[in-house]
């Protein structure tokens, strides 16, 4: 039984190990390509150690890659990513948690009708609405801007951030919120004051959610911007896509690392929230 | 001065009527149970006076004015919740003054307040812990205390014990009615708990169905039912319900009981009052304390001991009479094993009857 037990366990890590290695392979691969010289690719084999380790394919991604016709590299793009992420991830995090404390805590006539609207967001492609979402944008005189991107990814991403708060609030107990209105307390100050302290694990999932949902977003970026207020993950493509002499493998790979680095630094500063948070909703307030 | 008036209140939900047509005084200072079983209506009574639902029809009223369009922060009542309610991330201070805080009361008299609540809770010690580092108690305690800190015309209190052991209930009741009686404010208590309702109401609402079935003082509750609902509701071991005849034997009214030892006629003392009911059914009510054990002179009715439950102070012999169940408490050296009989009477002073029909109490 013990020895059976002992096999049992090592065909576990076993199998475990090989999963882990299948998909840090593809990670390693371009680490390693990153830091390589050209003429090391060229000659070398794809999963071998670098023989001397070079940063220029990092430098010449940041900064003097050829994405189309300019050659400013991917700083720029990186840039506007973050001038657009910050905005759209603050303002459809503050929006759904208002919407979720509003049909979780003041229900109202139709509020749960609301609610069903509202989840119809999640559901919807976006490929579906790049059309009509144009032509609004050029009504609000948005179109081609970041402030129109970060407009864009507020709208959609409101379904879902309503739905995380709108879920973890109804594990509040409402006489929680009867206690503060009988102390007094009104609408904002009780969400300011009592629920909001209350958020932390489900901010930190909606936050690290919307975060990765709008930095790798490639469809609106593509479609609602151009030249100069292109995101990240267009200027990856335009970058990969750009056709020169040759391949740049090592300076693709830096790029496509640059590209990736943000949501990666932020699961891994806040990941321990996001499990917790996910699960925070089960546990009894 | 009367302290709350509920008059005609009606609460529904669609078709749902959950409260229908209540009707309530108390006089300042007097302690108010709403006891029922759960869905008879008296949380939604409860949020009614505090002013978080409003009632389809009706009017509440506080002090000596109407609080129907008075916002519930403004009735000048302190409400203490079920799940104590304590806002989690704050700490115990924090707690008690969040109404405070919100009202404006100067930094000063926050503190002063502060400290004499903690002072007559004895949660000084517990004051910069967050309320998930208390004990149950600890916790009702500050749920108290923030009522307190309020010192309001009003206390509301839903089912504030419910969540505790046993034993820590038993103790924050005696602190509670103790509280009471220091601070003479009024307080409407609402409880599933029969026991609670007994021990610390003044005036006790009996409610099922969304009406109210009896509203009295613990004694006309408990002496007097109104109903078999609540005579069955009120006391424990439950009162027992015999199946009789009204019968007239020799000019006096009584009924026949017959146990598995043998058959008597038990005369009721004023028996007249129920003459119009003579060769009726009824129920007799008898509690388990008003059977007693017979004296050896004593006529009595011969019982077989079904089944016997020592309390300690006390034991429950279970036994038959008319072919119901019956229940009679007695010392427990005068109680027999299972399988003995005992010499049983009971004291009819006390015994009621109920029609069968409307459940009514007769006379």
């Amino acid at each position: 039984m013990d020895n059976q037990n002992k096999l049992w366990r090592i065909a576990l890590y076993g199998v475990l190990l090989y999963a882990a290695v299948y998909y840090l392979l593809p990670l390693y691969v371009m680490v390693t390509t990153s830091v390589k010289s050209m003429d090391e690719i060229r000659a070398g084999n794809l999963i071998a150690l670098p023989m001397s380790i070079t940063f220029d394919a990092w430098s010449k991604a940041w900064s003097s890659a050829c994405t189309g016709v300019d050659c400013g590299g991917l700083s720029g793009y990186f840039w506007n990513s973050v001038k657009m992420v910050i905005p759209a991830v603050l303002i459809s995090t503050s929006l759904g948690a208002i919407n979720g404390y509003v049909l979780s805590k003041w229900r109202f006539r139709g509020s749960e009708l609301t609610f069903a609207l509202i989840l119809f967001g999640v559901f919807i492609p976006f490929q579906v609405v790049l059309l009509p979402m144009a032509q609004t944008l050029g009504w609000f005189g948005l179109a081609r801007s970041v402030a129109g991107l970060i407009f864009v990814h507020v709208v959609f991403g409101i379904a879902s951030t309503t739905l995380f708060f709108r879920n973890y609030y109804v594990g509040i107990p409402d006489e929680l919120i009867k206690a503060a209105r009988l102390d007094g307390a009104g609408f904002w100050r009780i969400f300011f004051k009592v629920v909001l302290p209350m958020s932390t694990p489900i901010v930190m999932v909606v936050l690290i959610w919307q975060f990765t949902q709008i930095w790798n977003d490639f469809l609106f970026g593509v479609v609602f911007s151009s030249g100069d207020s292109q995101p990240i993950t267009v200027g990856l493509n335009n970058l990969a896509n750009t056709s020169t002499s040759v391949k740049e493998y090592n300076v693709d790979m830096a790029a496509a690392i640059i590209a990736a680095l943000p949501t990666i630094v932020v699961y891994v500063l806040a990941g321990k929230y996001f499990v917790r948070g996910l699960t925070a909703g089960a546990v009894k307030g | 001065m009367g302290a709350l008036a509920i008059k005609n209140v009606t609460k529904r939900f669609g078709d749902t009527h959950i409260l229908k047509g209540i009707d309530i005084n108390i006089d300042s200072g007097q302690f108010l149970i709403l006891v029922g079983p759960s869905g008879c209506g008296k949380s939604t009574l409860m949020n009614i006076i505090a002013g978080l639902e409003a009632p389809t029809s009706g009017e509440v009223q506080i002090g000596d004015r109407v609080v129907n369009d008075v916002a519930p922060k403004d009735r000048d009542i302190a409400m203490v919740f079920q799940s104590y309610a304590l806002y989690p991330t704050m700490n115990v201070r924090q707690n008690i003054a969040f109404g405070m805080e919100t009202r404006g009361v100067p930094r000063k008299e926050q503190d002063e307040t502060i400290a004499r609540v903690a002072k007559m809770l004895q949660i000084d010690h517990l004051l910069d812990r967050k309320p998930g580092q208390l004990s149950g108690g600890q916790r009702q305690r500050v749920a108290m205390g923030r009522a307190l800190a309020r010192n309001p015309t009003l206390f509301l209190f839903d089912e504030p014990l419910s969540n505790l052991d046993a034993k820590l209930r038993v103790e924050m009741r005696t602190e509670i009615k103790q509280l009471h009686h220091r601070l003479k404010t009024t307080i409407v208590y609402v409880t599933h708990d029969q026991i609670e309702a007994m021990t610390l109401g003044d005036r006790i609402a009996v409610m099922k169905d969304g009406v109210i079935q009896q509203f009295g003082s613990p004694e006309e509750i408990y002496e007097r039912p109104a109903n078999l609902f609540v005579a069955g509701f009120i006391g424990s071991p439950s009162m027992n319900f015999i199946d009789c005849h009204l019968a007239e034997q020799d000019g006096a009214v009584g009924v026949s009981l017959q146990s598995e030892g043998g058959a008597r006629f038990v005369s009721l003392p004023d028996g007249q009052r129920f003459a119009g009911h003579l060769g009726q059914k009824v129920i007799l009510g008898v509690r388990p304390e008003q059977i007693e054990v017979a004296e050896e002179d004593e006529p009595a009715l011969l019982c077989k001991v079904h089944l016997t439950e020592p309390t300690g102070p006390d034991t429950m012999i279970f036994t038959q009479i008319n072919g119901k169940e019956v229940i009679a408490r007695v010392h427990p050296r005068a109680a027999g094993r299972p399988g003995d009989s005992m010499r049983l009477k009971l004291d009819l002073g006390k015994v009621v009857l109920f029609d069968p029909q409307s459940e009514a109490r007769l006379g």
